[in-house]
């Protein structure tokens, strides 16, 4: 197949996107939307740009190697909003647009006469989706949120960690960001569901904070129902044993999780001992809970006579969950994310160099999505869009450009 | 389209007329039918005839009934249906469900179905439309496969959980024990709409195939391309992160917590003047990030010693008023309190029969026209075997009373 019937047939192929967000939280719904298909169009001021171009590690063109990876497929647009003209010039890319992409605070596009109202009789066909620390509705909604504050927030924070320790960062800063732009994306494909068969748009309004508090289990239901405080637990789980991190012989980590009695006792046997699998014993999971503090030392003792690899040997060999830690060092050497090729290495033309980034997903068998480039420079396809979409000619991008409106 | 209109919102659901078959146990999976379920697709949840879903089991049981927390909350929207897949008159029954369904999801270990004789190939055969969701551990391919997988390995394997903690001491759960579940789903749900779109286009259906650990692998912005370019193995970081400081959590006067991210210089800037003392953000002090990196332990030690000065309200009401980003680390009891949460309607309250009152997070993320709701907590093992063997089979009532006679459902 040709590239250009591939292209076609991805399924968001014809689809048009405008990012106006920044860092990764409404911009990862993007990204996912471009990998399949869609076109995106990263609009950013024209000094500076999208604020993940300085987070974390810079490369040598200076841009971050979190916009390299994240900003990946998108197209560079530099308009500036605050700017009366600007704001036109959005209006006329919103108008052949089919999603808006948006992550600023409640209050901000509407102030620069960009509002969910306006771009909606511009184009009555639009989908837009707005993320925010705490959603466009309710008292906390003018604060400043990032996903730090919507972890603290959403009660994620608060049972990381060890028991009655310092709540920790649970695992990465950002994971609240990606987990608000997974379910800005559902709710933008559900929307376009809905548009493909009746022609109506809308919006979506997502809030960091509760898409972290989305996932927390029973934690809600728990506390209504017998006032269950939900607690740190460091490494291990309130409702089941052994579950946790365990330290091997030659000072790494495993981690192992028995959730059901079934588990325990392929536990027991690749230690060489099944009658601790014994209802007299440990089988069942209300006396391993109650004698948490036995089980663990013994998973605890025998973990610590024997290396990571020799862990994990006797532990598939019976079936019992167990997976080693993983540092990033441990990932680059580990077959299973080479078989599903989950790195995979871009030459970047204008950075000269190989970046090394996470694959798509989720993996579709008939229309698999894919990376083109990563993140461009600054304003690199200004020109080529004003001039195609909103047909300005040589000498209206120049002096608009002169004036720093793009 | 016949749009179908909730009766608790008024508005129509985008996913009427999509008839799901989740065949999967726990949440990994069954959780992307539940998101699927509360926008208006019809739900129905296969079981295993004796216990069902172990999920049914696992956590804190409910008062009424015989179901746990976990269950009522997570199976929401779902109905019911026994079926034996171990036995061929069960797979059958099986076939021909799916045979009038849209999505099939399932997250058995790669091989299980296939060896039930309920394989893609099988189940696609007359049906290729059918779009198939695949959830395992480690995904359908590679050298692991066939290894079993729960969150907590896949936050471990994924890299996750190696991040956790304090620098030096154990790794702890990062947060809640089925983020990663909840991850995997969402990836599911993505997967199966982009693959009803194709299959809008093409008449062509497809199969999702996703592995736990890399949805959470996903989730960890430079960490690959670091090391990818100089080597970089990113460590444990306890309350703090490596871009940007004082971005952490603090204790208060109270004995309390809060997290406050100063992101840029801008931030900082308003937090020194929140504690009022704007000369820690010249430029030949702490106002640039480098220099705050540099100085991390002093930087955190100054705002340590600023918060463990206030209550938590005070430090709020202080930074809230000069737009620092600062939030309370909530426990779920703040979080009933929180006017927020309530405001947003995030906590939704159901009255089940049998159960009682139930409080559940509600429906994320929010549309403007087609909003979710919750029409039902997790089912009744088996409370629509019938409906279902009678509406969508069409069998008699004389063959169904056979069929739940051979236990087969």
């Amino acid at each position: 197949m040709s590239q250009q019937a591939a292209e076609e047939k991805l399924p968001l192929s014809g689809i048009r996107v405008i990012d106006v967000a920044t860092m990764i939280a409404a911009p990862y719904c993007a990204c996912i939307l471009g990998e399949f298909g869609a076109e995106v169009l990263k609009v950013e001021h024209p000094s500076g740009g999208d604020l993940c171009r300085n987070f974390g590690t810079a490369t040598s063109r200076g841009d971050t190697l979190a916009w390299f990876s994240e900003a990946r497929n998108k197209k560079s647009v530099t308009i500036d909003l605050h700017h009366p003209e600007g704001a036109n010039l959005f209006k006329a890319l919103v108008a052949k647009t089919d999603i808006v992409c948006e992550n600023f605070r409640p209050g901000t596009l509407e102030r620069w006469g960009l509002g969910w109202e306006l771009l909606q009789e511009i184009n009555p066909r639009l989908i837009m989706l707005r993320v925010s620390g705490y959603g466009q509705t309710g008292p906390y909604k003018d604060r400043p949120g990032f996903a730090r504050i919507a972890h603290a927030v959403g009660g994620l924070a608060y049972v990381a960690g060890m028991p009655k320790g310092t709540p920790v960062t649970p695992g990465s800063t950002t994971l609240g960001d990606y987990l608000s732009g997974l379910y800005g994306c559902v709710g933008v494909l559900f929307a376009l569901h809905y548009r493909d068969q009746t022609g109506k748009g809308q919006y979506i309004d997502t809030a960091l904070y509760e898409s972290v508090f989305r996932c927390t289990d029973e934690l809600a239901p728990a506390y209504a129902m017998f006032g269950i405080v939900g607690e740190r637990h460091g490494p291990h789980l309130g409702t089941a044993c052994p579950y946790g991190h365990f330290p091997t012989k030659d000072g790494k980590w495993v981690a192992i999780a028995c959730t059901t009695d079934k588990l325990f006792a392929r536990l027991a046997e690749s230690m060489g001992r099944p009658e601790l699998a014994s209802t007299s014993l440990y089988g069942e999971q209300k006396t391993r809970l109650e004698n948490r503090h036995d089980v663990n030392e013994i998973v605890r003792d025998w973990c610590g006579s024997l290396s990571r690899d020799q862990i994990l040997q006797r532990c598939h060999a019976t079936g019992a969950p167990a997976g080693p830690l993983n540092n990033i060092a441990d990932i680059f050497g580990d077959r299973q994310f080479h078989a599903r090729r989950n790195l995979v290495a871009i030459d970047d033309e204008d950075l000269h160099e190989t970046v090394i980034v996470p694959n798509v997903l989720p993996r579709l068998s008939k229309t698999p999505g894919r990376i083109k480039h990563l993140g461009p420079r600054l304003g690199q396809h200004t020109d080529e869009v004003l001039k195609e979409l909103v047909g300005l000619s040589q000498e209206e991008i120049a002096d608009l450009r002169a004036r720093r409106i793009i | 389209m016949e749009e179908e209109i909730a009766e608790a919102t008024g508005k129509p659901l985008p996913l009427s007329g999509i008839r799901v078959i989740d065949v999967g146990t726990f949440l990994a999976g069954p959780y992307a039918a539940s998101i699927m379920g509360e926008f208006g697709a019809e739900v129905l949840k296969v079981e295993y005839p004796v216990g069902g879903d172990p999920m049914r089991r696992f956590g804190i049981q409910a008062t009424h009934g015989d179901a746990t927390l976990a269950w009522l909350s997570e199976a929401r929207n779902k109905r019911s249906v026994t079926i034996d897949l171990r036995r061929p008159k069960g797979v059958e029954i099986f076939i021909k469900l799916v045979s009038k369904s849209d999505v099939v999801i399932e997250n058995f270990r790669p091989g299980t179905m296939e060896q039930w004789g309920l394989g893609w190939d099988v189940l696609s055969r007359d049906h290729p439309g059918l779009i198939m969701l695949r959830v395992s551990g480690y995904g359908q391919t590679g050298p692991y496969r066939r290894r079993p997988g729960f969150a907590h390995i896949a936050h471990a394997i994924g890299g996750l959980s190696y991040l956790a903690g304090f620098p030096g001491e154990s790794p702890v759960v990062p947060g809640t024990a089925p983020l990663g579940d909840y991850m995997s789903s969402l990836y599911g749900v993505i997967g199966v709409m982009l693959a009803l779109r194709h299959k809008a286009k093409t008449g062509e259906g497809q199969i999702i195939d996703i592995g736990i650990y890399e949805a959470v692998f996903r989730h960890l912005d430079e960490l690959a391309a670091a090391y990818g370019m100089f080597g970089m193995v990113r460590e444990r970081e306890g309350a703090g992160s490596f871009v940007a400081v004082p971005h952490g959590h603090f204790r208060t006067k109270d004995e309390k917590w809060v997290a406050i991210a100063c992101t840029t210089d801008r931030m900082f800037e308003r937090l020194s003047d929140a504690m009022e003392r704007p000369q820690l953000a010249s430029g030949n002090l702490y106002g640039p990030q480098r220099k705050r990196l540099a100085a991390r332990d002093e930087v955190n030690a100054i705002v340590s010693e600023w918060t463990l000065s206030l209550t938590r309200d005070e430090l709020l009401e202080r930074c809230i008023a000069r737009e620092v980003p600062i939030g309370k680390v909530n426990s779920i009891a703040d979080i009933f309190e929180d006017e927020h949460f309530r405001a947003r309607g995030n906590l939704a309250e159901i009255e089940e029969e049998g159960v009682g009152k139930v409080v559940v997070p509600n429906v994320v993320p929010t549309l403007s026209e087609t909003p979710g709701r919750i029409s039902n907590l997790g089912p009744r093992l088996g409370n629509a075997t019938y409906e279902v063997m009678r509406d969508i089979l069409e069998l008699s009532a004389s063959e169904i009373a056979k069929l739940r006679q051979q236990k087969i459902i």
